[in-house]
């Protein structure tokens, strides 16, 4: 149980990526950003998928480190994929990236090297799209997530341990989703147990939470619901969680409240990091 | 001087995939006695860079051209680290017209590829150079960026380890050189030197990181590795190399990675 599984072609690991996709969701988040919760969820998968993909990219193409599930719950629960992928649920890393719905060009700013900043634009590619419609089955999605990662550990018994990132803001519908998210940390692999991670987006105008150790900060049930269920972060995260300015100690869950949590990629270890120096 | 090289990919990876680089001047196969000074370079490129293995490979030979140019490049950080940058500005006429390459082939550039090309690839780099005077004493001279290293033996004995002394000391974030840093006081800063003599009968080892972390365990643990290099090195013979990679990995004694070793072997 130490987290140091090789992740590769050969022993390649999985992601499964749960989207809160009910009606409360198109309410906007937190902060004064008015951003509606829906928009901000399926940001943040395209932003993790794009992540990964250019994490695991090399000249040939994208390399199958990992297997990739979204899956929405709302109105229905399944692949929350659109495009090409729709109605799949584990993908191959490397067919993610060859086939998102349609790359986007954003225009974000930069610094122009004299102290200022200028617009340039970037391909964003899209997979998800923002959907609000119907309840909040969070137990159903977190079965589902369940069997997925039951059946990737029984094929890949020796594999980096499957993620699961919830992202919702944690009013379930269908009951108590305490039993149903332990149920998903109980399958291993000969290197761990499962993880399962939150990310809580919420219209409560409260401070952002970046990896808390503890549930003091957070504002509401909801959000200590989601944190209690949320995995301890193995010791390699909780140093590259510090390594970006997070105070982590062994007490540290993988939580994340109305803030960003693509940093969660850079916890990933595929090998020699590209460091710069300093 | 006998010179033997051997790179074998991480199990799983084809040769094709291999981004550690090694160069050696003169070219020569391990059999041949080479009088001359001789120049050797080893270079690892970043799992998580694009073009990792195209770059450790411009890197070597870079570096070791301008050693073979410049003897005094691996005594002075200073020089090192302008030879660093000559090869970074080699990268850049590289990379034009590898992207010009890929547009004609009909495969642009990809939105994934886009934002590690944009960065420029990372590797660790260690050159060094071997002269033997008419008394049968050798000086060297060694340079490095990261953790690749080398070793210098007698006998039984392991007489240098550089730049690393323990196998506690490696990690995944060692010191790499980023084909776009133009930064020379910084890469100066990270450049590591030494020199030293050597006598007839003594070997070196340029190792990439796995086998060198390997290379100080065992020696730690009292063993001897430099023997067991010897006897894939002069052979040359890299088939028995990678089949006792495979079980040495196997074994859990040494980590998957890419693996590089350049053997000077003194007579």
């Amino acid at each position: 149980m130490t987290y140091a599984a090789e992740i590769s072609r050969a022993n390649p690991s999985c992601f499964v990526f749960l989207v809160d996709q009910s009606a409360s969701m198109s309410d906007p988040i937190g902060g004064g950003a008015r951003q509606r919760k829906a928009d901000v969820v399926a940001d943040a998968i395209n932003r993790l998928l794009a992540e990964l993909s250019v994490k695991c990219a090399k000249e040939e193409g994208v390399r199958d480190y990992f297997h990739i599930a979204v899956i929405g719950y709302g109105h229905t629960v399944g692949s929350a994929f659109t495009g090409p992928l729709a109605g799949r649920d584990l993908v191959p890393l490397s067919q993610v990236a060859d086939k998102p719905a349609r790359v986007e060009k954003r225009v974000k700013k930069v610094p122009d090297g004299a102290g200022g900043l200028v617009e340039t634009t970037t391909r964003f590619p899209v997979w998800v799209d923002p959907v609000a419609n119907g309840a909040t089955p969070m137990c159903r999605a977190l079965s589902r997530a369940e069997a997925l990662v039951s059946d990737w550990v029984a094929r890949h018994p020796d594999c980096f341990p499957p993620i699961v990132l919830n992202l919702t803001d944690g009013e379930s519908t269908d009951g108590d989703p305490a039993s149903a998210a332990w149920a998903v940390q109980t399958h291993v692999s000969a290197d761990g147990a499962a993880l399962l991670f939150n990310l809580h987006v919420s219209a409560a105008n409260a401070v952002p939470v970046t990896f808390p150790d503890t549930d003091s900060a957070l504002p509401d049930a909801y959000a200590r619901t989601l944190f209690d269920m949320s995995s301890l972060l193995p010791p390699h995260m909780r140093f590259y969680a510090m390594q970006q300015g997070v105070m982590a100690s062994d007490k540290t869950r993988g939580f994340v409240y109305n803030a960003d949590i693509t940093s969660l990629v850079q916890f990933l270890d595929i090998g020699t990091r590209a460091t710069d120096l300093r | 001087m006998f010179t033997s090289s051997l790179r074998v990919p991480k199990q799983g990876n084809t040769l094709r995939e291999c981004e550690d680089a090694a160069r050696v001047l003169p070219a020569s196969d391990p059999g041949t006695w080479l009088a001359e000074p001789v120049f050797a370079a080893v270079a690892d490129g970043a799992s998580e860079s694009l073009l990792a293995g195209e770059w450790a490979d411009l890197l070597a030979k870079t570096v070791i051209d301008a050693v073979r140019d410049d003897e005094c490049v691996l005594q002075d950080v200073d020089r090192f680290a302008t030879a660093l940058i000559s090869a970074g500005a080699a990268w850049g006429e590289w990379l034009a017209d590898y992207v010009a390459e890929r547009e004609a082939n009909g495969r642009p550039i990809a939105w994934y590829e886009q934002p590690g090309l944009d960065r420029g690839p990372h590797a660790t780099v260690l050159a060094a150079r071997f002269e033997t005077d008419s008394s049968q004493v050798t000086r060297w001279d060694v340079a490095a960026l990261g953790d690749s290293c080398l070793f210098h033996t007698r006998d039984d004995r392991l007489l240098r380890a550089f730049p690393v002394e323990s196998p506690e000391a490696f990690d995944n974030s060692p010191g790499l050189v980023n084909a776009f840093n133009r930064d020379h006081a910084l890469l100066a800063r990270h450049v590591r030197t030494v020199s030293g003599g050597a006598e007839q009968g003594d070997q070196f080892f340029l190792c990439t990181d796995a086998l060198a972390e390997w290379f100080l365990r065992e020696t730690a643990r009292g063993g001897q590795p430099w023997h067991v290099l010897c006897e894939f090195t002069r052979s040359g013979d890299h088939d028995e190399f990678a089949a006792w990679l495979e079980k040495t990995r196997g074994e859990g004694l040494m980590r998957n990675d890419d693996v590089t070793v350049v053997h000077v072997d003194l007579g």
